[in-house]
């Protein structure tokens, strides 16, 4: 009777287990292909055409393993579950480099990398070598710390020497005046789930800029809501279930007026692109996101000054708040154009030039040209 | 093809297993073989022609061994042996030591001579040893040679141990290939063990990997990050190939085989003498019945035994791979296991030992296999010098920093897992669990439950994660 039973248990727990297993192999079989992965932002691999030179090379079987995992079935809920073990069940500081403090998700970048922050600094140097030494132009120079500056004291996460990056960058860069925008931000000013600064809180940071300029202080702007949900580039990353936080955005008649022409594209758009708060990113909401250079007319200034900044993304909530007290404003990302082409579309006079780089960038600045 | 991969857990094994349950007794060793195949030439196509021609050899030259039974045919016979393994070592040795031979004779010379442009065939080392068995053992007349090709080739290419062991000798699953009798209660244990292996290799091994690579990354390393580096990479290999073996010997039982185990909770040894009865056994065994026991053993003179020992160690060492580290990972054992032997301290203990004598002999031999994988781990051997140096405090590096606190910290249950995974305390809890009535009913719902938990999260970190081979597939 035992032995009866016995097999029976035995009978029934192969079923169990193969009914699970059997299930998620037909899934991958029959259910149908995606194309894009909209939390990591990405596109997903699809699986291959079959040939004889693809099989011969294993070219195929490559890029049917690569298909394989893009497109399992319940893919989000699988990493979810990975995440919430590596920080739940594991213990884990951080998942994939991520980690949560505060509620608020943070990439771990560590360790400085002295020789990319050296580069970053020379590339700067360069392009006051090649467009501004002879200018009667005023530059500047402010490096945007990133979230685990101010969060990794308490959680013990290893951080960014911030002060050593910034001798470094100012040391590369003598001819710069630099303007320290450390202690106008405190980790309120970043987003919860994306590694960039929110817009509506950056009026202490934006002045300390124009004040160092010369310039007028910011007034009049308007606190609007952009997204009631915004997931950011970490939430998605990470896996972690998280909530999407409102996106604010600030504005007035000034800048609703003004107008940005984008020389990639020959565009020419507001300074808020509504368009891509329904796209892979919306933080590109900001002047449309990461654009090689961008030319942003005020009809409305009463300075005949203009400025010119050299950026990456954080720029591109910075920037619209800068506007007001230029009449022109070109925005040049060298990432995406080479420093030795920007003379065909700017002419480098007397106006005030900044340099405004995160140091999420300038510890890999290999993308700076 | 790799074991702990969505292919192969969720597109390739339940057609295996599908067709092979469906099928008529009669075809299931050929539809075995051809999905076998399939699965070999997954990876690289080209080197199915390899490993095809090394099965003939060994199909062929085992018939022609048995036709030269008799007297006046000894000679015949010893030629043929030899010939039958110059052939099967020579392509292994062609494949996976050629341009080291190239590089050290390039480097003792000053020569030029240029590099072979060829790719290491997967499990070649595997297979080259399964089919020289087999040719031996029908050489002694152990064995006899097999009619049936498709059943050869199938022992052969078995997909469940083609690639990285266990080296399951012809003689332990020769009756097997005709006549497998599957029951329900080993089904039930294959999949338990096809599970447990797959989170050795997944949960356990690959994170261990992952904190390995991230202190190798660091740019100021530090004495307890070398450590905690070697630590992490024995546990890390032990997780790796031990789970392979038992998604291997797993699958082979779903199949209906028996295959010969290949760890016995290796970390728990009290000498390295018995470490090496407990690690990748069927190697060890190998070694000793068709490479020591035919040089004389221990059976001669007291310098010949030695030498056996530095030979049998060495090539050890170098079937591991083609680099200095190994041979001399070889024979770094084989100095620890003569000193044991002439000192007699190698012996497994029966009698009741105080507990700080056994807690000592772990310690003694936790402490030489940490150092030994430091060895196996590091083929750059100026590296190697370095980092047995930073780790004894002769490198001048910090103790420790605030990086090195962090990753401890952050994969310190790990750590903990690793640890108690690769000592036997589970196998003894659960034993207490069935031997009472309520736990033997507790475990009828909590262990399939326990599997498909792990099934799930084994395939959620197969799904977020980056392709992660098991580390013995380049031997």
């Amino acid at each position: 009777m035992d032995k009866k039973n016995s097999s029976i248990q035995n009978r029934i727990q192969i079923l169990c287990i193969a009914l699970v297993w059997g299930i998620l192999a037909l899934l991958c079989w029959v259910l149908p292909k995606k194309d894009i992965s909209e939390s990591e932002r990405r596109k997903l691999a699809q699986f291959p055409d079959i040939s004889w030179a693809s099989i011969l090379n294993a070219s195929y079987m490559e890029d049917f393993e690569e298909a394989g995992v893009d497109q399992f079935p319940m893919r989000e809920g699988f990493r979810g579950l990975r995440a919430m073990t590596d920080r739940y069940a594991l213990g884990k500081q951080d998942v994939h480099g991520i980690y949560m403090e505060d509620g608020y998700l943070t990439e771990m970048l560590y360790p400085l990398n002295e020789s990319s922050v050296q580069n970053g600094g020379e590339k700067c140097q360069n392009i006051y070598d090649m467009y501004l030494a002879d200018t009667e132009t005023d530059v500047y120079l402010a490096v945007i710390p990133d979230k685990g500056y101010y969060l990794s004291g308490e959680s013990g996460h290893p951080a960014l020497d911030y002060e050593e990056l910034t001798a470094i960058m100012q040391e590369a860069f003598p001819e710069a005046e630099w303007i320290d925008l450390a202690d106008t931000l405190t980790i309120e000013d970043y987003y919860a789930t994306d590694s960039h600064w929110r817009q509506e809180q950056l009026t202490e940071p934006a002045n300390r800029i124009l004040e160092t300029m010369g310039s007028q202080s910011l007034e009049g702007l308007e606190q609007k809501l952009a997204l009631e949900a915004f997931y950011g580039v970490y939430a998605g990353q990470s896996a972690l279930p998280v909530k999407g936080e409102p996106m604010y955005y600030l504005t007035n008649d000034v800048l609703e007026q003004c107008q940005v022409y984008h020389v990639e594209n020959g565009k020419t758009l507001g300074i808020y692109d509504e368009e891509k708060l329904f796209g892979r990113d919306p933080y590109e909401f900001f002047l449309s996101g990461n654009t090689a250079i961008g030319i942003i007319e005020n009809p409305n200034s009463t300075s005949e000054k203009e400025l010119v900044v050299f950026r990456d993304s954080f720029g591109s909530s910075m920037v619209p708040l800068l506007v007001q007290s230029y009449s022109k404003v070109t925005v040049i990302d060298t990432r995406y154009v080479n420093p030795e082409l920007i003379g065909d579309y700017v002419e480098f006079e007397n106006q005030d030039v900044l340099f405004l780089y995160s140091t999420v960038l300038l510890n890999r600045s290999e993308a700076m040209r | 093809m790799v074991f702990a991969s969505i292919t192969f857990l969720y597109w390739f094994l339940p057609v295996v297993v599908l067709g092979y349950f469906l099928l008529p007794k009669r075809w299931r060793n050929g539809w075995l073989l051809v999905t076998s195949l399939f699965f070999y030439g997954w990876g690289a196509p080209k080197t199915l022609i390899l490993l095809a021609a090394s099965v003939a050899v060994g199909y062929g030259m085992a018939f022609a061994l048995e036709a030269c039974e008799g007297a006046g045919k000894i000679v015949w016979k010893k030629i043929l042996l030899w010939l039958a393994i110059i052939m099967e070592v020579g392509c292994l040795i062609y494949f996976k030591y050629a341009n080291f031979f190239l590089e050290n004779v390039n480097r003792w010379t000053g020569g030029a001579l240029a590099l072979l442009k060829i790719v290491l065939p997967v499990g070649i080392s595997f297979y080259t040893f399964q089919i020289i068995s087999y040719i031996v053992d029908v050489y002694r007349g152990t064995e006899k040679a097999q009619r049936n090709i498709i059943d050869f080739a199938m022992y052969i290419c078995l997909f469940t141990q083609l690639v990285a062991g266990p080296i399951v000798r012809y003689s332990d699953i020769a009756g097997q290939l005709r006549e497998r009798d599957i029951k329900a209660s080993e089904v039930k244990l294959g999949i338990r063990r096809v599970i447990l292996g797959l989170s050795k290799k997944v949960l356990l091994a690959d994170l261990l990997g992952e904190f390995c690579e991230t202190v190798k990354d660091f740019q100021e390393s530090t004495v307890v990050a070398l450590w905690l580096s070697a630590i992490a990479f024995t546990l890390q290999i032990y997780f790796d190939f031990s789970g392979y073996s038992d998604m291997a010997i797993g699958l082979g039982r779903i199949f209906g085989f028996r295959f010969p185990e290949n760890f016995r909770y290796p970390y728990a040894a009290t000498s390295i003498t018995d470490f090496w009865r407990r690690w990748h056994m069927t190697l060890t065994q190998w070694f000793r019945d068709y490479i020591y026991i035919p040089l004389g053993g221990n059976r001669c003179k007291k310098w010949k035994w030695i030498c056996n020992i530095f030979i049998v160690w060495m090539l050890t060492g170098f079937w591991h791979g083609a680099e200095w580290n190994f041979v001399l990972w070889g024979l770094y054992f084989a100095v620890i296991l003569l000193v044991e032997k002439l000192t007699n301290s190698g012996k497994v203990q029966t009698q009741k030992c105080p507990w700080w004598k056994t807690f000592l002999k772990h310690g003694y031999v936790i402490l030489l296999v940490v150092i030994g994988f430091v060895i196996f781990e590091e083929t750059d051997i100026f590296m190697l010098g370095q980092r047995l140096g930073g780790m004894f405090g002769l490198g001048n590096l910090a103790v420790s920093s605030e990086a090195t606190w962090y990753y401890a910290r952050s994969y310190g249950l790990l750590f903990l897992f690793g640890i108690i995974g690769c000592i036997p305390v589970g196998k003894w809890l659960i034993g207490k669990i069935e031997n009472q009535s309520i736990g033997k009913r507790i475990l009828v719902v909590a262990e399939p439950v326990a599997w498909i938990v792990l099934l799930l999260l084994s395939t959620a970190y197969l799904v977020d994660g980056s392709y992660h081979p098991f580390l013995y597939f380049r031997f």
